[in-house]
């Protein structure tokens, strides 16, 4: 059932596309966050950005988990959001500490900055 | 609600010395602080000791988890080796604080103070890999992983005052941080696809669904994102390339840290997810098995990861980085035991956990015993000659690098028989010998840190090498160095509690109806 | 069946909403510019009279203790959306029934968790300003 309901491309609201909310509705926009957040975290190095990026992502779960709770008519995917948000505020707290700290030593956000620890160099 | 919170009575206790260490750490007295390992040591043996007393049929049978009997055996050898990563983290903390103290330079500041930090972040990092045993939904799952990797990252910052040490901190907390964010879209699928976050339900679910022809879509994607996502904790393909950077950034008792809990925290959280989609060949599942799909991810994360892990080694010269290319491969190896199943490949994973949990202590307890004009011991050159100024930390390393390349009768052997037994039983004939393959691969660089302490003669630069100033690191080397070399002993029992730890004998209290039906009319 | 009409009589106290808060901005706008008094100076002309000088590099310092509040806070705000849920069911219950007095102690274990964080914070000098 939950297939058949994935299945359904917006094509076949097409008669009414903004009338009716279904879970696919927001699933896409859950998908569309986490690719974004994804691709945000691969392509930027400035090292805030990057940390929002995976907070997208995070937030992008919790949606996937309200549209579904909804659709099981279950309060657990409600409950598991407020856990995400925590475990999100201890990471922020955590990047905010290392980041800081980073930039006290090297006076910029850019990730590529950081580059110590590599592979040796070719022999 | 209460059977729940019976199992929990040695992270209780690990939770309750955390808190006490943090506090202690504060204290004005030096006395108080030095105790401070000695109270985190003091808290995982009470867990230790007490775990055994819990876990009684009836408990575990009201408890209703997917495994009951997991968490004592994943309790006790996470205390103990939890013990003995305490020791080699003695002393290695705010040792200039210490010291500047001690010779009046300067006065007692709580705010720069971190070694009850430090030990308070080991204690809830391991509280968090012994959560993850009972874990019986996904909620408690997610909290557990991260729990176990969360203080990681500010142990790994703490853990040298190098630039090093803050740039291993930040990659491994941003991957750390990407990692969590695709398991937990994957948790959030495969609470879509099954409308329950109990893992229980959630396996009664997918084995209906497999009854009516297919496990949904949407649950082998929601499976494969976890996976992916778990294969940063483990240090597996996909997600690996940061272990040798961060095993290098961070102090030596810390990345064998970082070699075993967030590792074990990883493969239980596969054991657990696996579980709920077919793996377990339980009477509501087919004989089949693991969705083709997720068999075929993991056929491929298990070659890439034991593939890429020895052929990186071969090549460092830090031997941090050697151990971290080896802590990928034998990931590699274990990802075999998951593949094969219940029984005896999960039985045999964790006995391998426990196998490598301490050989891998030991080789990292070496360098963190000895140093080198006040720092740790990087390069192979530095072991050169160590059988001549060091002996019982060359016989150490010796035996540790043995028993990583599975010399009989060491330890690593028999881990790596067990699993590879369990491989063949399975059918996964040529991931077996890929991974014979591999360990013939490895024996060049384990034996590069054999042949260093031992044939060769001190160059000018390991003549300097001398004993760290804690004398606990070289304790812990040489009692997980002892047993490496006893415990084979001990194997069948061993590998009896680890066999029982994966039973399901009491699994379904009371199956209900219909479901008994179905099951006999499959008989 | 996860389906929202979309009725537009639902919406209508958001637009009430958003209506407000223009006609809020707008009035308060124009009814400074009228009523107002009008003084120039070299302080009166700056963005932002009682506020940091604008002027100058906008990369300054702050002190670190700035950061280690804002963490502590971040996380402690956080801890309030657990007593949301705990706070809509706890009025369900019966008061002095068993579940109620479990329902009280669990919160109240949560909420000593927290002031143990606090004083661990305190002591260690978090709070400190020198």
């Amino acid at each position: 059932m939950i297939d058949a309901l994935m299945n359904l491309s917006l094509g076949q609201h097409a008669a009414a596309p903004f009338t009716v909310l279904t879970l696919s509705h927001y699933l896409l926009l859950s998908a569309a966050l986490f690719v974004l957040g994804l691709l945000g975290f691969l392509t930027r190095r400035n090292m805030i950005v990057m940390f929002l990026c995976t907070e997208l992502m995070f937030q992008a779960a919790a949606i996937a988990m309200i549209a579904f709770g909804r659709y099981h008519m279950d309060v657990s995917g409600q409950v598991f959001v407020i856990f995400i948000l925590t475990i999100a505020a201890a990471e922020a707290a955590l990047a905010l500490a290392l980041v800081v700290l980073l930039y006290r030593r090297k006076e910029t956000l850019n990730a590529d900055a950081w580059s110590e620890l590599r592979e040796p160099a070719g022999e | 609600m209460v059977e729940k919170l019976w199992f929990l009575i040695p992270e209780m206790i690990v939770f309750g010395g955390a808190v006490l260490v943090s506090v202690l750490g504060l204290s004005k007295r030096k006395v108080i602080r030095d105790a401070l390992p000695i109270v985190a040591g003091g808290s995982l043996l009470a867990a230790l000791i007490v775990t055994p007393m819990l876990y009684d049929a009836e408990h575990v049978a009201a408890a209703n988890l997917l495994m009951g009997n997991l968490g004592l055996y994943v309790k006790v050898v996470v205390c103990g080796i939890g013990i003995l990563l305490v020791m080699m983290n003695t002393g290695l903390i705010d040792r200039r604080l210490e010291s500047a103290v001690a010779a009046g330079r300067a006065k007692f500041d709580p705010i720069s103070a971190t070694r009850g930090e430090f030990f308070a972040f080991l204690l809830l990092s391991l509280t968090g890999l012994m959560l993850c045993s009972n874990a019986n939904d996904l909620i408690w799952l997610f909290l557990a992983l991260e729990l176990t990797s969360l203080p990681t990252y500010v142990m790994v910052a703490m853990s040298r005052g190098s630039k090093k040490a803050q740039e291993a901190a930040v990659k491994y907390f941003f991957l750390g941080a990407l990692s969590a964010a695709i398991f937990l879209y994957g948790f959030a699928l495969l609470y879509g696809a099954s409308g329950t976050i109990v893992l229980t339900e959630m396996r009664d679910v997918f084995a209906r669904q497999a009854d009516f022809g297919d496990v949904s879509n949407l649950a082998i994607v929601g499976m494969i994102l976890s996976i992916l996502g778990i294969s940063f904790k483990i240090a597996a393909a996909p997600m690996h390339f940061y272990a040798p950077d961060v095993y290098q950034g961070a102090a030596a008792a810390v990345a064998a840290f970082l070699a075993f809990v967030p590792k074990f925290a990883g493969l239980l959280a596969l054991m657990l997810l696996l579980s709920t989609i077919g793996w377990e060949n339980h009477y509501r599942f087919t004989e089949i098995g693991l969705p083709p799909a997720l068999q075929i991810t993991l056929w491929i994360i298990a070659v890439l990861t034991m593939t890429l892990g020895n052929v990186g080694a071969l090549l460092q010269t830090s031997i941090k980085r050697i151990l971290a290319y080896s802590s990928i491969a034998h990931s590699g190896y274990m990802l075999i035991g998951i593949l094969a199943g219940p029984g005896l490949g999960m039985s045999a994973v964790l006995f391998y956990m426990l196998a490598y949990g301490l050989m891998n202590t030991a080789a990292f307890a070496v360098l963190a015993g000895l140093e080198r004009s006040g720092r740790e011991i990087e390069t192979l050159d530095d072991l050169a000659g160590l059988r001549q100024r060091h002996p019982l930390m060359a016989g150490v390393m010796v035996v540790s690098a043995l028993s990583l390349i599975g010399f009989p009768p060491l330890l690593g052997f028999w881990g790596k028989l067990y699993l590879f037994i369990a491989g063949i039983e399975a059918g996964h004939i040529l991931l077996v010998v890929i991974a014979g393959l591999n360990s013939a691969i490895s024996a060049w660089y384990y034996l590069g840190l054999v042949k260093m302490p031992m044939l060769e003669q001190p160059s000018a630069r390991a003549e300097t090498v001398v004993r760290g100033p804690s004398l606990w690191p070289r304790v812990a080397g040489l009692i997980t160095a002892a047993a490496v070399i006893v415990v084979p002993l001990f194997t069948r029992n061993l590998l009896k509690a680890s066999d029982a730890a994966v039973a399901d004998e009491q699994v379904f209290v009371t199956p209900d109806t219909d479901d008994s039906q179905q099951l006999a009319s499959r008989k | 069946m996860l389906t929202f009409a979309l009725d537009l009589n639902a919406y209508l106290p958001i637009g009430i909403l958003i209506v407000m808060a223009l006609l809020f901005a707008v009035v308060n706008l124009i009814g400074t510019h009228i009523l107002g008094p009008r003084r120039h100076g070299e302080r009166k002309d700056t963005p932002y009279e009682s506020g940091m000088d604008p002027i100058g590099s906008a990369r300054k310092r702050f002190n670190v203790r700035f950061y280690i509040l804002a963490m502590t806070f971040l996380v402690f705000d956080v801890e309030i959306i657990f007593l949301y849920p705990w706070a809509v069911t706890y009025t369900k219950l019966t008061p002095g029934s068993n579940d109620a007095a479990l329902f009280l102690c669990r919160i109240m274990f949560f909420v000593a968790t927290s002031i143990i964080a606090y004083v661990y914070a305190w002591r260690k000098g978090v709070f400190r300003w020198d």
